[in-house]
């Protein structure tokens, strides 16, 4: 018997509250925040919402960690350690893009309370779309999530390039989540109207293919395109390089690694788990895009003059390993098993500490009003030297040169692919991994080898101090931590 | 009663109507408009289904397209009205700074 409307009211307010506490918690602050608290402030004290923001996000933090397992909201949202590790992933990286942001806003004038708040908007909207388990709640959190990140991209108003690229993605995301919006609708058409569940569709699409098979290949080739612009695989990757170059440096590093973490994990739970049972309408397709994105993110990196648009290509390039990942989570075994998705999360992971450190050594930088561009890279190494080690080790480990973390995660991820009989794509990784090397080591080249004219040495702040040097540890110490790592990464299941 | 597969002709003909204009159009506002067209596809798809099934939810999950396609509309003029403010032009081709 259907529950009646009162009763699923009740349940959904006092039952399942918990499952969205953090998310909740951070809509009603940033609310909060908005007004009155904007009002409380005097106008040239907005610097202190950092602050303020910083420790929100830490009791975020704990709030993820001491959220219930299970599923809620009649299975439309679920918790579990998955879900948790990956909701980690996007708030850790929250906050470090706050502590990145506070020199530059400092420098640009530009404090503003909705810097803050639309930041903590977007952070629950990729809390929500870890949990997702119905294809209403994650293109509903994809939204919350793309929409406050379209503002800060434009965010300095008056530079036009930072509204240029604000604009561009706006376009492309809109788009694409119009595509991916009519395919759900045919995928719903397509099981009669019955159900949008993931675990719900992966019994029903396959009936449904029998009666209806051109509508269900449609929504579910267009909810592919829809998630490979979310998280920009070749060829829906143009915006890309575009928007990475124009936004501001520290919502660049943010994009890397937040959004794309939460949007990776949800593509990995749509074709895990709600289009496990028909791969061969997607399979091929995904096997495409992760061959290109390996391929043409690599190349076209090498002849990068800016470093931001180096690191662009260079993530379209990962996000193509990641999606090797994705297609190695077995389709034979059970749809619980997910080993896949923990090689994900480990890459992920490591991703977020190497991508965060170079580009927190960029803003400081561009703080110190030098460009962007490789060049202005030349003497690094005299003038600062343990900020050029430590950007030599992020690039290193980027590379996935033994030592470092980023070896480690890639090898375990190539490995497991290895194992799934994935063996072309397997060689093209290792090939255009082994091609990427070239570019990072560019860059180290011009920080060790060549000699700076007439620029002093550059003196740290702070608070770019603290964090490149926990991210340089994290990269450093990543392989003699790596039996605690796959401790944490066992633990880490369904 | 009308028939589903009018229904799916209509929605998927708005549809593509919606991905030309998008593709073609050179317009911003015009642009913006298109999607409209495409949300509201999608939209005429749940609907149909959802009365087809005799459930509400397509019909719930039309009302919350519905209200994201306001503030989809909101973002997107705020940001248009940023890029006239600086360029004095709302056409995408004119938007050529990063290009390369």
């Amino acid at each position: 018997m259907m529950p009646s409307f009162v009763q699923s009211l009740w349940t959904a307010l006092w039952q399942d509250a918990p499952l969205v506490q953090a998310p909740f918690f951070l809509i009603g602050i940033a609310s909060l925040m908005l007004w009155p608290g904007d009002l409380l402030i005097p106008r040239d004290q907005k610097r202190r919402w950092s602050l303020f923001t910083q420790i929100i996000l830490g009791i975020t933090l704990y709030l993820v960690v001491v959220t219930p397992h299970r599923s809620g909201f009649s299975n439309m949202f679920r918790i579990d350690t998955m879900t948790q590790a990956f909701q980690l992933i996007c708030t850790v990286a929250t906050l470090a893009t706050v502590v990145l942001s506070k020199k530059l806003l400092d420098l640009m004038n530009e404090h503003t309370v909705e810097f803050y708040t639309l930041l903590l908007f977007t952070l629950s909207g990729m809390l929500l779309l870890c949990g997702a388990t119905d294809l209403v709640t994650l293109y509903f959190s994809i939204e919350l999530m793309a929409l406050p990140i379209y503002v800060l991209v434009g965010y300095f108003r008056d530079q036009e390039r930072g509204i240029e690229a604000g604009v561009k993605y706006f376009l492309l995301g809109a788009f694409s989540s119009g595509i991916m919006i009519y395919g759900i609708s045919l995928l719903y058409g397509a099981t009669g109207g019955t159900t949008t569940n993931f675990e719900g569709l992966s019994t029903a699409l396959v009936a449904a293919m029998d009666a209806r098979g051109t509508m269900v290949t449609l929504g579910v080739l267009m909810v592919l395109v829809g998630m490979a612009f979310k998280v920009a695989v070749v060829p829906f990757h143009m915006w890309t390089p575009d928007v990475y170059d124009g936004a501001p440096t520290p919502i660049t590093a943010f994009m890397a690694s937040a959004p794309k973490a939460a949007a990776i994990f949800a593509f990995a739970k749509v074709f895990g788990v709600a289009f496990h049972n028909i791969p061969n309408v997607w399979t091929f397709g995904m096997e495409y895009m992760a061959a290109a994105s390996m391929i043409l993110g690599n190349v076209a990196a090498l002849r990068q003059q800016s470093m931001k648009r180096m690191l662009a290509y260079s993530s379209i390039a990962h996000v193509g390993y990641m999606m090797l990942a994705i297609l190695s989570n077995d389709p034979n075994l059970s749809i619980r098993s997910f080993s896949g998705v923990q090689s994900l999360w480990l890459y992920i992971f490591a991703y977020l500490f190497m991508n965060f450190g170079a580009f927190a050594i960029i803003t400081f930088l561009q703080g110190k009003g030098e460009g962007e561009r490789i060049d202005d890279f030349r003497g690094l190494s005299q003038r600062n030297p343990w900020l050029a080690f430590a950007m030599m080790l992020f690039l290193l480990s980027l590379a996935g040169i033994p030592p470092l973390i980023g070896f480690f995660s890639k090898f375990i991820l190539f490995k497991m692919a290895l194992e799934r009989g994935f063996v072309v794509l397997t060689v093209i990784a290792v090939l255009t991994s082994a091609v990427s090397a070239y570019y990072y080591l560019g860059v180290i080249n011009q920080m060790y080898f060549r000699s700076s004219t007439g620029k002093d040495s550059l003196k740290m702040d702070r608070m770019t101090g603290v964090l490149v040097s926990v991210c340089a540890l994290m990269v450093l110490l990543g392989v003699s931590a790596s039996g605690w790592l796959i401790d944490i990464v066992d633990k880490i299941k369904l | 009663m009308i028939s589903l597969n009018l229904v799916l002709f209509i929605s998927s003909l708005m549809f593509f109507i919606g991905v030309a204009g998008v593709l073609i159009r050179r317009n911003l506002l015009i642009i913006l408009m298109s999607i409209e067209l495409m949300l509201n596809a999608a939209n005429l798809n749940l609907i149909a289904f959802a009365r087809q099934s005799g459930t509400v939810d397509g019909q719930a999950f039309a009302l919350l397209v519905m209200g994201f396609a306001a503030a989809e509309v909101a973002v997107g003029l705020a940001l248009a009205v940023a890029l006239y403010r600086r360029k004095d032009t709302v056409q995408a081709d004119d938007i050529n700074l990063l290009n390369g």
